[in-house]
């Protein structure tokens, strides 16, 4: 049972992999986007922050679900 | 494994302090007191700091609560927009409770958004905040018909939208600052000297931060986006 909810536990948390990508995307365009135009970095760090803080949603709901599965069934 | 699952549960669990002896009794909880610290803390900061304020020959004091108080307004009133600039004040004030209430762990009380029930209170009001913005400034017929825009099949994801963002504000702020927890405290059970500083200041000080950040920045684009 306990190796069951573990599995489970690492299986929810593989959300990180699209926070992960996401956030690879943005900060790399984010520095194209710089080298590019460096008088609009402000701009384009609030923007970044944004998409982040979005993108990263995903893996910070993996996580919750995770930690529900270890205390409720673990 | 168990022990470590049973100490989280404990730290999830917010326990109530005391019961005020009305009604049945109600129940007063830790992240409750902690948030009258801060209260305590921040009006007592506001007390001490806006004494004697003159407009000519200002103090050094004056000078630096100056400052401040426009880096902040200007912050929040950049992220809102020139349309909904008269809600900065409650945004900034919602941005130094968050930001005071997530580094607090370092002084050692219970940071109160570790509680569920704290960041979904705040994101409560963030909504409300949010739908009476759209209201005020629109009225309540365009601002019922706003939600058949652009066309009218979307209606009922934008209905859906009202449950969905207080819900994603709600977590992001929870789960974040709980990780963060978590992640602090498995760092301290591996090796409880040294170790945990650099992350501290991670985890502890940038992060609370950035996520107090995040939530005014969020709330008010969504208040920019209603009233436009």
């Amino acid at each position: 049972m306990a190796e069951l909810v573990a599995i489970g536990a690492g299986i929810a948390v593989l959300t990180g992999i699209g926070a992960g990508i996401g956030i690879g995307i943005a900060t790399a365009k984010a520095a194209d986007a710089v080298a590019r135009q460096p008088e609009a970095e402000g701009k384009i760090s609030k923007i970044l922050l944004l998409g982040c803080a979005l993108a990263e949603a995903t893996a910070i709901y993996g996580f919750v679900i995770g930690l529900l599965i270890i205390l409720f069934l673990g | 494994m168990e022990k470590l699952a049973e100490s989280l549960m404990e730290e999830l669990n917010c326990e109530t302090v005391f019961t005020i002896p009305v009604l049945g009794g109600i129940g007063v909880s830790e992240s409750v007191v902690v948030t009258w610290i801060i209260m305590a803390f921040m009006v007592l900061l506001s007390l001490l700091l806006t004494r004697n304020l003159k407009v000519h020959g200002i103090s050094k004091r004056q000078a630096a609560l100056e400052y401040c108080v426009t880096w902040l307004n200007n912050l929040v009133e950049g992220m809102l927009g020139k349309e909904a600039k008269e809600y900065a004040p409650y945004l900034v004030t919602v941005l130094l409770y968050l930001g005071v209430s997530n580094v607090i762990g370092l002084f050692g009380f219970k940071p109160p958004t570790k509680d569920l029930n704290t960041a979904a209170a705040l994101a409560l009001m963030s909504i409300v905040l949010i739908e009476a913005a759209g209201i005020r400034k629109k009225g309540v017929k365009k601002w019922a018909k706003s939600f058949a825009e652009p066309v009218a099949v979307v209606a009922p994801i934008n209905v859906l939208e009202i449950f969905i963002r207080p819900l994603s504000l709600c977590m992001r702020l929870f789960g974040n600052v709980l990780g963060a927890f978590v992640i602090m405290e498995l760092i301290k059970l591996i090796l409880p000297v040294g170790l945990p500083l650099p992350f501290s200041f991670y985890f502890d000080i940038f992060d609370g931060l950035i996520q107090a950040y995040v939530f005014v920045f969020l709330t008010s684009l969504f208040i920019k986006e209603a009233v436009e």
